[in-house]
């Protein structure tokens, strides 16, 4: 498996630390963002390819990155999971065209398969 | 004087004495007591009295002649009724008048009294005559209907007074309680509105009663959903129930309503007359809305550190060392199983909260049925090794429903025949068609239960006796079941016999809830 880059935007340190502890296994570059008002420069920097954005969090909420992700013709394709542990996530992200919904608390193995699956 | 009354006395020619004797008779026969009084000598002392006089005072001849009448009176000497007397007999005039007088004996009797001048040729009064009646009976019906007529309006202003209390009281709580009351007549015009309505909706009485309902404040009241609630369910003689309006009014704005109806059917003055409750709702759903956004945030609060610790358990369980103890992964797995259950609660109770105040979404869409049913059970046997779920019979369908309700409906009800059958081994899922529906059996050999708990089953927060103790839950997984199959037009039941097992089954109809509910 070749090298990709992972972006992960979740306003809460732990669900960050945890994620990238997990994700790490697979080899992949992590980078980890809690303010999701850089996602965009961090984006345009590093190139990500793949991204998991939490929803709610302050200022720029994960439904609004995604949309701008997808109004964005260079980003339009990619894979961007929507990661939440609100009732009504699911509906949000697939109102958002999100390529993938989990629901926090998620599954080890769930969350490796998802992400497996969207890298390839 | 020539012969005694010119001869009118002398009764067939007979003498005088015999006529005399013939006339004492005939007074002593009389039933009226007669008496005559000697007005010539001091104090008119009576000369003469009859049989029945005797008979109707009770005294000897001997008590009465030569006595002034008086002595009848006893001791009661303050009637008006002695002037009247004593000015008839000092003008020499005849009287009529109804006395109390009193018997030998004592007893009060109602003396009808006629008192009349005896005059001699040159016009003096030589005598007074008097004639007596024993009217006590007469009085005393008089006196029963008299005091018959106080007693009756006596009661007749209690009751008044009793009608009008409460008539004051009804008054008073129609215009105490929180909830617009208003009484139309059968042409929809406003006959009384109480203080609460008048308030709510910021009108005056003058501007209300009298008006028809729909022209109310300028035609503010001209709601399409109220006259369809007037003009087409009334007139079936169905109550209208809690019947949600939301209307925008010009003043007061955006109220949601939930409005009461029901028409006088009794014959009498207040027939066809309808009576309106008006309850303004708006206030409380929008609390109920608060209340389910913080429940909405606290469990979105609480999920994050548990997703934090559910991710580092699992972490954890997939570094475990080589050389470590049996005891350490099993506590490790315990600890796990704790972070779902927390989970799980954490779930439930927003489930309950959204119930209650009837806010389940259904997001309807069509799903393999058996396939959702087959991946559920494999999801269920992959945590549970000690037991086997056994799946058997299929639909062949896609049905219209909310896939992720009645997954959780299926987890449900699966976990609970594991959870309360420790003992056995199997759990039999069946599925099938019966008509327009399918239908889901879960059986299970567990502890069972007894009739008066399958009632009770599926209500909130209800836990058997036996469960309570046994198991832990908070008994509020049915009841969302339940309701979650009721918002879907299905039907949820169990059969179960206590130490025999439980058998819970679903229907969902095929093709969704609203053709469910118009068919």
């Amino acid at each position: 498996m070749s090298n990709k880059k992972i972006l992960i935007c979740d306003d809460d340190e732990g669900i960050l630390d945890v994620l990238g502890l997990i994700l790490e296994d697979t080899g992949h570059t992590i980078i980890p963002e809690i303010n999701s008002l850089n996602v965009k420069a961090v984006m345009d920097k590093e190139m990500p390819d793949l991204i998991i954005l939490d929803l709610w969090m302050p200022v720029l909420s994960g439904d609004q990155l995604l949309s701008m992700i997808r109004t964005t013709p260079v980003y339009k394709d990619l894979p961007v999971i929507i990661i939440s542990a609100s009732r009504d996530g699911e509906q949000i992200a697939n109102d958002h065209l999100a390529s993938a919904f989990i629901a926090k608390p998620f599954d080890y193995d769930h969350l490796l398969t998802v992400v497996g699956e969207l890298l390839n | 004087m020539d012969t005694f009354q010119h001869g009118k006395f002398l009764f067939s020619g007979a003498s005088l004495q015999t006529s005399l004797d013939l006339l004492t008779k005939a007074l002593d026969a009389s039933i009226s007591g007669i008496i005559l009084t000697d007005n010539k000598q001091p104090d008119n002392p009576i000369v003469y009295c009859n049989s029945a006089f005797e008979k109707l005072t009770g005294y000897q001849r001997n008590e009465i002649i030569g006595h002034n009448c008086r002595f009848l009176q006893a001791d009661d000497r303050n009637q008006k009724e002695r002037k009247i007397l004593r000015d008839s007999i000092k003008n020499g005039q005849e009287c009529a008048i109804e006395i109390r007088n009193y018997k030998q004996n004592g007893d009060l009797f109602w003396n009808d009294l006629y008192v009349a001048p005896v005059k001699d040729a040159s016009g003096e009064i030589t005598h007074f005559i008097g004639v007596q009646n024993d009217i006590s009976d007469r009085k005393k019906v008089e006196q029963d209907l008299r005091q018959q007529k106080v007693s009756m309006e006596k009661i007749i202003a209690e009751r008044t007074a009793d009608l009008r209390d409460s008539e004051a009281f009804l008054t008073s709580i129609i215009q105490t309680v929180r909830e617009g009351l208003l009484v139309l007549d059968r042409d929809f015009k406003v006959i009384s509105a109480n203080s609460h309505f008048i308030r709510t909706f910021k009108v005056t009485s003058e501007d209300t009663v009298g008006k028809e309902l729909y022209a109310l404040g300028n035609n503010q009241w001209d709601i399409p959903q109220l006259r369809e609630l007037l003009v087409k369910i009334l007139p079936t003689n169905n109550p209208v129930v809690d019947f949600e309006v939301e209307h925008d009014f010009p003043h007061i704005g955006r109220k949601l309503m939930l409005l009461n109806a029901y028409r006088i059917e009794l014959e009498g003055q207040f027939k066809d007359q309808i009576l309106l409750a008006i309850e303004d709702i708006t206030d409380r759903k929008e609390i109920e809305r608060r209340k389910d956004d913080f429940l909405s945030i606290a469990s979105h609060e609480l999920k994050t550190p548990l997703t934090t610790i559910k991710g580092y358990m699992q972490v954890l369980q997939r570094n475990i060392p080589d050389n470590a103890s049996e005891k350490f992964s099993i506590t490790m797995g315990k600890v796990a199983q704790y972070i779902d259950r927390l989970n799980s609660l954490i779930a439930e109770l927003l489930d309950v909260s959204r119930i209650q105040t009837g806010n389940i979404e259904l997001h309807e869409a069509p799903i393999d049925f058996d396939k959702m049913v087959a991946e559920a059970v494999e999801g269920i046997q992959t945590s549970a090794p000690n037991h086997r779920i056994i799946l058997s019979g299929s639909t062949n369908v896609s049905i219209l429903a909310d896939e992720s309700h009645i997954i959780q409906v299926l987890n449900n009800l699966i976990s609970n025949a594991i959870k309360y059958g420790p003992d056995s081994s199997v759990v039999e899922v069946h599925i099938s068609n019966v008509s327009e529906y399918v239908k889901v059996s879960v059986k299970d050999s567990g502890v069972g239960m007894t009739s008066e708990d399958t009632k009770k089953v599926f209500e909130r927060f209800y836990r058997g006796n036996d469960v309570q103790k046994r198991f832990p839950g908070m008994g509020i997984g049915l009841y969302v079941c339940d309701q979650i199959i009721k918002n879907h037009k299905g039907t949820l039941w169990v059969d179960s016999e206590k130490g025999k097992g439980s058998t819970f089954s679903f229907t969902l109809p095929k093709n969704g809830k609203e053709l469910a509910k118009n068919e």
